[in-house]
């Protein structure tokens, strides 16, 4: 099957009009079976293909089925559809996809991710993954892929649209289509024109042609232009519609309280108590939940603490910091480790004497979307609809299906808005669990979980230490480099969790994806990097920028270490390593512009990262001052970035400032502590995180590039840790090695 | 007793009294703009203006709020044309969205009482979590709201809901002008 009938089309080929005319033919495809849109047309509309409807009132709706968390997929995409098809961008609009294999994400599972889903890889094969992607219809958002894997369809489907409008307009004037093209949302031949909404209905009758165009750069006017993002009026007025803002006939408001962890079952609840909650009308209980329905939601999760469930556990061992940093050390310092990356000689290269080394390590970090998780169901008949926000609908629909033992036909999962996600979305825990609750009701029902359970229920980012030690060659330069890095596999238990028909390795098991960006950008020519695997007793998830979110932290402030031991400012330290990192270089040098770089002194409060990562490179240089209370004051944050072609570079801007704080938040909040199996922490005033008069000024350079487009959604994240570390060491000597930082503390 | 003005309209709630006005709000009145994110008042998410000052509607009970004139982001303007709201639009500040609703209600009252507000008084006044990191944007798009408040400057950012078909057709070549028969259908729904 071609690349076309992913679109739902038929045609054979594709052309990528180039400047030299001759196009590229894009390859036939290998899949097996023929996919059909499932699409449904409203009054007056007409489905052209699974990305596109327009409507003879001439508004064009674009299908998306990424997942809106705020990082403006619902507009930067259907930008580059409206484009390919000359539409008026103010007829643009945007519904969510239904669940079908032609919007699987197989860019993330193959090409894209080389080590983010090393499983996928390692064990089947590219082929075979891609397969599995597309026939179950892996719809995910992740991994910073979204205009990487599906703006060629967009693309194409806006030009396989534009074909065959032509071919509409062409019949009535009687002309040659090709000699006709769009504009504003016109077919154009000469002086005539006619409305999209006019020949819908029409064109629709046509097959594109065996040979489809794409439009030359220049030929696109709403590409690479800061479009005012389609979300924005309705998420100024209270009108965007988040999951949780559903309402249904006779719905009821439903909390619940999970186990605290995979190894506890639920033993009693004072039900009595429970009931006695004005409004509480249900209450339930699950081996893994307990639950109460009420009128209102206050009611429901009065009910709920109320019910004061207790727990069992079916293991002896109990999770705490100490165990949890026992398990890491105990793993950096075994032999269970797989080296992924291994160049050069690393033992000749160290010799005996002479190497630096130190231990950097992070701790477990939150979600914390400010929308709670939440889903509401609805039973009909046989049939079951869950409204819910997730980044994985298909997946959501299995496990739901799954747990309340109904086949997947029977049941439809409406995604909604996402209050912010950062991988916890992925995820489909409250999705399942009403479910269970409604097929019991017989009433639609709301379940949100409180920001305490949201908070101790976290899938966190896993704790990680890694070990490096590297030593200096002639000239300065770095010779050898050798990371060795203790931390879960947190790919496999999620994977785990959200697909459990697959298996992908235990968390004991090495993955590269544990591991993935610790290899340095720097030309290093003997080098190793090695993961460590352990369980450190706690069910961790993916999160913003996965492990390049400690990676980065390990490499660039131990890089900042090396100068020092080197003699070197840390800026031309790097600068002279950077081989074939040309894109990195520049960003690096382009941010020491921007942000005044003062050569790193002591005294000076300046520090500065670079990191690649999804395709992109960014760079950054902070200055800050260390405040009341050992507290450091982040003044100024300047960050330079090259993430190729953009679509829209003030979305893209947003992403940068966006990743910026939210790197802040794992530097500088607070650490989540456990003991007795839980986590320490309930509500936001636990997390220590970032509000208006923390953030700094933050200056941001966007690099103008031809490269493909590469991610923008994570990469703003990583370099931040490291920079705020190297910049407290200009500030006060001291190297602190573990976030979040602690001025004054044991480093 | 739990009666109140919201948005204009006498309600009472029939509720636990102790219920807080979040809920009455949201699970009551279906006015879903205000949003659920903490519950002990950190997050914001749930800010409304009560009797021209901006509260976390989830530390309220509807007891406490008896005879209260309440405000939520629904109300906040007819046309979407509230300083605050075109401000955030041409600053383009929203990503995720879901704090956004009790962060302009925030700056919305700061801004009626303070026309020029100083960063310190920003600072103080706005308070609310944003986990997407809005937040550069956010003072940015406080300034201009407050320049347009005092009448420095104008702004247009985004047409107001709710536009007739004839009326979008009339500027958007691109859209299909209505039959104009439409207008002699009696079940056509007029809104005005």
């Amino acid at each position: 099957m071609s690349q076309a009938s992913r679109l739902g089309i038929t045609r054979r080929r594709l052309l990528i009009g180039g400047g030299v005319g001759a196009g590229l033919a894009v390859a036939w495809g290998v899949w097996p079976r023929h996919y059909v849109h499932n699409l449904v047309a409203g009054e007056g509309e007409t489905v052209f293909n699974a990305f596109l409807k327009i409507g003879e009132d001439g508004n064009v709706s674009v299908i998306v089925p990424q997942a809106e968390m705020g990082q403006g997929v619902w507009t930067a995409l259907p930008q580059a559809l409206a484009d390919e098809l000359g539409a008026d961008w103010r007829t643009i609009g945007v519904e969510t996809a239904p669940i079908n294999p032609l919007y699987a994400n197989d860019f993330l599972v193959t090409e894209g991710a080389e080590g983010a889903l090393p499983s996928f890889l390692g064990s089947i094969g590219q082929w075979a993954t891609r397969e599995y992607a597309v026939r179950n219809a892996l719809m995910i958002t992740g991994g910073s892929t979204s205009i990487r894997g599906f703006e060629q369809r967009f693309r194409e489907a806006g030009a396989a649209a534009r074909a065959v409008l032509c071919k509409a307009a062409a019949a009535r004037w009687d002309a040659d289509w090709q000699a006709c093209d769009t504009a504003d949302g016109f077919v154009v031949l000469g002086d005539q024109r006619l409305r999209f909404g006019e020949l819908a209905a029409d064109a629709a009758q046509y097959s594109p042609p065996d040979t489809l165009t794409l439009r030359n750069p220049e030929g696109r006017p709403i590409t690479g232009q800061s479009m005012p993002r389609i979300d924005l009026p309705s998420k100024v007025d209270g009108s965007a519609r988040y999951a949780g803002d559903v309402r249904l006939p006779e719905m009821v408001f439903a909390s619940a309280r999970q186990a605290p962890s995979s190894r506890h079952r639920l033993t009693a609840v004072n039900r009595d108590a429970a009931n006695n909650v004005f409004g509480v009308t249900a209450i339930f209980e699950n081996p893994r939940f307990a639950a109460c329905v009420a009128t209102n939601w206050w009611a429901a999760n009065r009910g709920v603490e109320a019910l004061a469930p207790e727990w069992e556990s079916d293991d002896e061992g109990v999770v705490d910091d100490a165990s949890i940093d026992a398990a890491l050390q105990v793993a950096l310092d075994g032999d269970g480790g797989t080296r992924f990356v291994s160049e050069g000689d690393l033992a000749a290269a160290f010799g005996t004497s002479g190497a630096h080394r130190a231990t950097y390590s992070v701790g477990l970090a939150p979600h914390a979307a400010i929308e709670p998780l939440t889903a509401t169901a609805r039973v009909t008949g046989d049939r079951l609809e869950i409204w819910a926000p997730t980044q994985a609908p298909g997946l959501m629909r299995t496990a739901v299906a799954d747990a309340i033992g109904y086949s997947e036909g029977q049941v439809t999962i409406y995604p909604m808005l996402l209050g912010g996600a950062f991988g916890r979305k992925i995820e489909h825990d409250a999705a399942v669990q009403v479910a269970i609750i409604a097929r019991r009701m017989n009433r639609p029902v709301q379940l949100t979980w409180s920001r305490e359970e949201e908070t101790r229920s976290d899938y966190y980012r896993p704790a990680a230490r890694g070990r490096l030690t590297a030593k200096l060659g002639a000239a300065g330069a770095i010779s050898a480099w050798h990371a060795r890095i203790a931390a879960p596999s947190t790919g496999n238990q999620l994977f785990r969790r959200i697909m459990p028909s697959m298996f992908f390795g235990g968390v004991g098991d090495a993955s590269p994806g544990a591991v993935e960006g610790a290899r340095p950008a720097y030309a290093i020519p003997n080098l190793a990097v090695e993961h460590m695997p352990v369980d450190i007793g706690v069910e961790t998830g993916i999160w913003r920028s996965v492990a390049h979110s400690y990676t980065a932290f390990f490499t660039e402030c131990f890089m900042d270490e090396m100068a020092a031991q080197a003699g070197i400012e840390p800026l031309s330290f790097r600068i002279a390593m950077m081989g074939d990192s040309s894109r990195l270089a520049r960003c690096l040098t382009a941010a020491a512009t921007l942000g005044g770089w003062d050569g790193g002194e002591q005294g000076g409060g300046m520090g500065l990262a670079a990191h690649s990562c999804f395709g992109s490179h960014v760079a950054m240089v902070v200055r800050l001052h260390i405040g009341d209370g050992q507290r450091p004051i982040i003044e100024n944050i300047a960050a330079a970035v090259d993430c190729g072609r953009m679509i829209n570079p003030e979305i893209v801007r947003q992403q940068i400032e966006g990743g910026i704080v939210f790197g802040m938040s794992q530097a500088l909040g607070a650490a989540i502590a456990y003991a007795d199996d839980e986590p320490l922490v309930s509500n936001f005033h636990d997390l220590g995180l970032p509000i208006l008069t923390d953030i700094p000024q933050i200056e941001i350079e966007l690099i103008d590039s031809d490269e493909e487009p590469g991610g923008v959604g994570e990469i703003a994240v990583p370099p931040v840790a490291p920079a705020i570390g190297n910049a407290i060491f200009a500030a006060t000597g001291q190297r602190l090695r573990s976030i979040p930082f602690r001025v004054g503390g044991v480093a | 007793m739990t009666r109140m003005t919201v948005n204009g309209q006498p309600v009472h709630y029939r509720m636990d009294p102790r219920t807080p006005l979040l809920w009455a709000l949201r699970d009551a009145s279906n006015l879903t703009g205000t949003k659920y994110g903490c519950g002990i008042g950190m997050c914001g998410a749930c800010t409304v203006n009560l009797d021209g000052r901006a509260v976390r509607s989830c530390q309220i009970s509807i007891a406490d709020a008896e005879g209260a004139f309440i405000t939520t982001i629904e109300a906040l303007s007819r046309s979407r044309d509230h300083p605050v709201q075109q401000a955030w639009i041409e600053k383009m500040v929203p990503q995720c969205g879901y704090c956004q609703s009790g962060v302009i209600m925030a700056v919305a009252a700061l801004i009626d009482g303070n026309a020029n507000p100083s960063d310190d008084e920003i600072d103080e006044a706005v308070t609310n979590i944003c986990r997407c990191g809005t937040y550069p944007r956010m003072r940015e798009a406080i300034r201009l709201a407050a320049r347009v408040s005092r009448g420095e400057e104008r702004l247009a950012a985004a047409p107001p809901p709710g536009i007739d078909p004839g009326d979008a057709a009339a500027h958007v070549a691109a859209l299909t002008p209505p039959d104009e028969d439409a207008d002699d259908d009696p079940g056509r729904i007029v809104t005005d």
